[in-house]
């Protein structure tokens, strides 16, 4: 896990002939590390402004956390409403006895991201040692500044409520009462000394140059302003609290962690040295596994308290362990995990990465549908009709499509290739006139699976080659077929298959689903409209540009309220979209508007010569665009897209407004009608956007990684 | 043996060869600027012509409009047999027989030097996958780079990257090259060049490169204005060339 460091005469050696030789790039030499006090003059107090605003900001910052701390940790917060409805959160009313199928789905995922992580991971990377130690550090000391923030805990009496006091009596001519009325003065007197001090030294041209007073004297400035305002918190309230000292008794267990947590760190810090602590690297997923770890085992060992809410009884067991059907299957998922990491990082060492690259991306892409299902199929699913008429018509078109496809990918089919797709699609289309004009009855999805047919057979000679590239055609013929047919199965109902709804799950759970699928629908939408936006013909053009204006001019709720009340007007008679449905096109028609923009600007970074290159190899305009010009146009867009990603992510929180009940209106209307929990919404809400969050950054994160990967903007 | 005995002899070993290239009164305008000028020429097979001029003169319009990346207004051009027009297919056929190699080189930088070079034989020529790698690793074994194909372009210096420029054009195995100002000329790249022209490839090159000229060129072409003002086998055109300016861009460039 150790990397060499640089060796100088490898560097000189290399750069002997620049156009023969390899460019690796030379290993930079390390910077010296800094000393806390040489980190803080370089960069808090590296000038008198910057000292200022460093004062400035660092009292906001101590604003906020504390305010934010008190609302979490106040004895007001009723945080077992969340607790209780934990289930309610991520599923809604997701049936116990189905329950289940919730956890292979999780578990799928968790073995799907194992062997992805171990697979990719590059070997010897991750975190390094002073790195993760910092991290230690930093999070003890955050957590031992919380606990001394925080203020002290109201004085219960026996039924639990707060002891109320008046203030004036209370602190009256103290001197916290003398603070608590005097306190803007006071920080006032405090702030105005720093800017004198800070022009004072700086006159004295012995603001760097000097030693450390000047530093020294702001941060005393600052400290004190800190205890103004705790002192001025203690004195201000209603509620009679325990003593300050008292406080920090109570709070020894958190004191305790924090110790723990900055003495890990410390001792890393120490033990290894600087060159060793630098160089030394821990794989992410193992700081990953030891926190999940400790979670987890603490599950079994500690006495969280088993909350629920089921079948209309609310459970509370303050004193016992997590409930059964909780602790085990996050156990188990966490194995999983494990597992399949190292099943990862054993087949990357067998060098096998490449060969499954491939093979792991259609998995990820095909989890979606086969989870759909495994989570939403209805219990009394129609079996009979899917075995007679869905699965033979999906059967049909695989196969007859796929002879076509097969056909004309054929080396020499030339011309009649041509003609041949252009007579499909001749067919196909008089096929819709012949819907509309009401002959024939046939199934939607056959017509629709017709016209994909003639669609794709116009594309096929760009593909024709040898044995193996037909066969990549047919292959990818057949995969479309089936989640079309499995999506149009499962999520529509022309062909009369119950369809689950909405009542099954909801929750995080239809977030999640929601979010999925609107990407999923909108990423080639957004891909074919950009496309169309900058063809040469100008109908495409025409068409794509309304589109886009459209539904970027339209607000996102009257494009989901259409296609959840209004939409279904429209269809025919034996087709009904169910909310989830609608709500899924909506956000993924608005979407693909705005990805479309995206992908645009990434187009347009794709030079001319790009073009001049493909087209004088000889290759066709489909093969151009899908070789040459969209893997370019996407790497650079990356950043816009994550971005338009995370934000179709928060969008499903309209869904609450169009009465779906998802993880928003969740916390927002169902806790706060319970019985037990009457108009208790806060804690839900706040834990909501944590979650919503831990979601969108770890997106942002992943990006950030991908594009590194990639090489964005290195060209 | 003297300059017109040569030329003469030239010529009448060039006129029993087959016509690549045929130009008559080609004419083109970018907006009401005429950059081509009623040109006319024939190029005929394994003949390594050189066209020379100052910049703005028109040569790299007229080599790209040999293989259709800019459509000339008025007058013809045959390649090959094959008249230019706006049909598709001919397009087609005359882009796969005309290879050519861009200033800035234009690799594709997402792919591998070796998926550069396979690309098009595999999805142009439908040649099997295995066959388009061997191709290429021999190709690349020709113009002196095989320890490259794993790399992306990003990673080569420009003469490396000049030359996996000329493999992937010679993958599509062409008859006629064509090199639109290959700007960073290095010895190895003029070597490639200069084996190509040995082995019977037919060559158009617009250079500023005086020695390849010299040295390689069957006949050098002088354009200026975009009209061709002068041609001549390179003793001619660099010891006795007949017109003004001709000679004044000599005077310039020498």
């Amino acid at each position: 896990m150790t990397v060499p460091m640089g060796d100088p005469a490898a560097t000189a050696a290399g750069s002997v002939e620049p156009w023969a030789g390899e460019r690796e790039p030379a290993q930079k030499p390390d910077e010296p590390s800094l000393s806390a006090g040489e980190w803080l003059t370089k960069n808090l107090f590296s000038s008198p402004v910057n000292a200022l605003l460093t004062v400035v900001f660092s009292l906001f910052v101590f604003l906020v956390v504390r305010g934010l701390l008190n609302f979490m940790f106040s004895e007001e917060r009723t945080w077992r409403a969340v607790k209780t409805n934990m289930r309610f959160l991520f599923t809604h009313a997701y049936p116990q006895e189905q329950y289940t199928r919730i956890w292979v789905c999780v578990g799928a995922i968790a073995v799907l991201s194992g062997l992805s992580v171990g697979l990719l991971a590059r070997v010897g990377g991750g975190i390094s040692m002073k790195k993760l130690s910092m991290n230690l550090m930093g999070t003890g000391a955050v957590i031992a500044l919380g606990i001394v923030l925080r203020e002290p805990s109201a004085i219960v009496d026996d039924e639990g409520l707060a002891l109320h006091r008046d203030v004036s009596e209370a602190v009256g001519g103290s001197f916290a009462g003398w603070l608590d009325s005097n306190a803007f003065t006071v920080l006032a007197v405090l702030v105005l000394a720093n800017v004198a001090l800070a022009v004072w030294f700086h006159r004295q041209d012995t603001y760097l140059r000097g030693g450390p007073e000047p530093r020294i004297a702001h941060g005393a400035l600052v400290l004190a302003s800190f205890g103004v305002l705790m002192v001025q918190q203690y004195a201000s309230g209603e509620v009679v609290r325990e003593s300050f000292a008292d406080a920090m008794l109570d709070r020894a267990w958190w004191w305790l962690a924090a110790a723990a947590l900055a003495g890990a760190g410390a001792a890393l810090w120490i033990g290894l040295g600087d060159a060793r602590r630098r160089h030394t690297f821990v794989p992410a997923m193992y700081v990953f596994f030891a926190v999940a770890g400790v979670m987890v085992l603490s599950s079994w060992v500690y006495p969280w308290g088993h909350y629920g809410f089921l079948e209309g009884e609310f459970i509370a067991e303050p004193g016992s362990t997590v409930a059964m059907t909780t602790k085990l299957p996050w156990t188990v998922m966490l194995l999983l995990l494990v597992a399949t990491y190292h099943l990862g990082r054993v087949l990357r060492a067998a060098r096998a990465g490449p060969k499954l690259r491939v093979p792991l991306n259609l998995l990820w892409v095909l989890t979606p549908f086969v989870l759909y299902w495994a989570v939403l199929r209805d219990p009394d699913l129609d079996w009979d009709h899917v075995l007679s008429t869905d699965l033979p018509m999906a059967l049909f078109f695989a196969a007859f499509g796929g002879l076509v496809m097969w056909f004309l990918a054929h080396p020499r089919i030339g011309e009649a290739g041509r003609v041949i797709a252009a007579v499909l699609v001749a067919v196909a289309a008089l096929n819709w006139v012949a819907a509309y004009l009401g002959w024939y009855p046939m199934l939607q999805k056959a017509r629709i699976s017709f016209l994909l047919l003639a669609v794709v057979a116009l594309l096929a000679h760009n593909f024709a080659g040898d044995r193996s590239q037909r066969m990549k055609l047919v292959a990818a013929w057949v995969a479309t077929m089936a989640v079309f047919h499995w999506l149009v199965t499962l999520v529509n109902s022309p062909s009369t298959v119950d369809t689950p709804t909405d009542a099954l799950i909801g929750g995080f759970g239809i977030t999640l689903i929601v979010a999925v699928f609107t990407l999923l629908l909108a990423f080639p939408m957004g891909v074919l409209l950009a496309l169309a936006r900058t063809s040469k013909l100008p109908i495409f053009r025409v068409l794509s540009t309304a589109y886009i204006e459209v539904f970027r001019g339209v607000p996102l709720i009257t494009v989901l309220f259409f296609f959840t009340l209004i939409f279904n007007l429209f269809l025919p008679q034996s087709m009904t979209l169910v909310d989830i449905a609608g709500a899924t096109i909506g956000f993924a028609l608005f979407s693909a508007a705005y990805l479309a923009e995206n992908i645009r600007g990434g187009l347009q970074a794709v030079r001319r010569g790009q073009y001049e290159a493909s087209d004088a190899v000889g290759l066709t305009t489909v093969q151009r665009t899908l070789f040459i010009v969209l893997p370019q146009a996407l790497r650079v867009s990356i950043p816009p897209l994550v971005g338009q990603v995370i934000a179709t992510f928060k969008e499903t929180s309209l869904l609450a407004i169009v009465g779906i009940f998802d993880f928003l209106r969740i916390a927002d209307k169902v806790i706060s009608a319970q019985s037990e929990f009457l108009g208790v919404k806060r804690e839900g809400l706040l834990f909501v956007s944590f979650i919503y969050w831990l979601f969108a950054y770890n997106m942002s994160k992943h990006s950030q990684r991908l594009e590194k990967r990639l090489g964005v903007g290195e060209r | 043996m003297s300059v017109s005995d040569a030329t003469t002899a030239l010529t009448e070993e060039l006129a029993a060869r087959d016509d690549m290239i045929v130009c008559e009164g080609v004419n083109k305008w970018f907006g009401d600027f005429q950059a081509l000028d009623g040109i006319t020429a024939i190029i005929k097979e394994r003949e390594v012509v050189v066209v020379l001029g100052p910049s703005g003169s028109g040569k790299s319009t007229w080599i790209r409009c040999i293989n259709r990346l800019e459509a000339h207004q008025e007058g013809r051009i045959v390649v090959d047999g094959v008249e230019l027009t706006n049909d598709l297919r001919n397009i087609e056929k005359i882009r796969s027989e005309v290879g050519m190699v861009f200033q800035q080189f234009n690799l594709f930088p997402h792919l591998t030097v070796e998926d550069n070079v396979t690309l098009a034989p595999i999805w142009v020529r439908k040649k099997p996958k295995g066959e388009a790698e061997e191709l290429a690793r021999s190709l690349l074994e020709r113009v002196g780079i095989p320890e490259q194909a794993e790399k992306y372009p990003g990673q080569l210096s420009g003469g490396q990257q000049q030359r996996v420029a000329i493999a992937r054009a010679l993958a599509m195995e062409p008859r006629i090259m064509l090199f639109d100002e290959p700007t960073s000329v290095i010895k190895e790249v003029l070597d490639v060049m200069k084996e190509l022209a040995l082995s019977g490839m037919t060559m158009m090159v617009v250079t500023h490169e005086m020695g390849f000229a010299r040295e390689v060129a069957d006949r050098v072409i002088f354009m200026e204005d975009g009209q061709i003002v002068e041609t001549g086998t390179p003793e001619h055109f660099f010891t006795d060339p007949r017109e003004e300016r001709t000679k004044l861009f000599l005077s310039q460039i020498l």
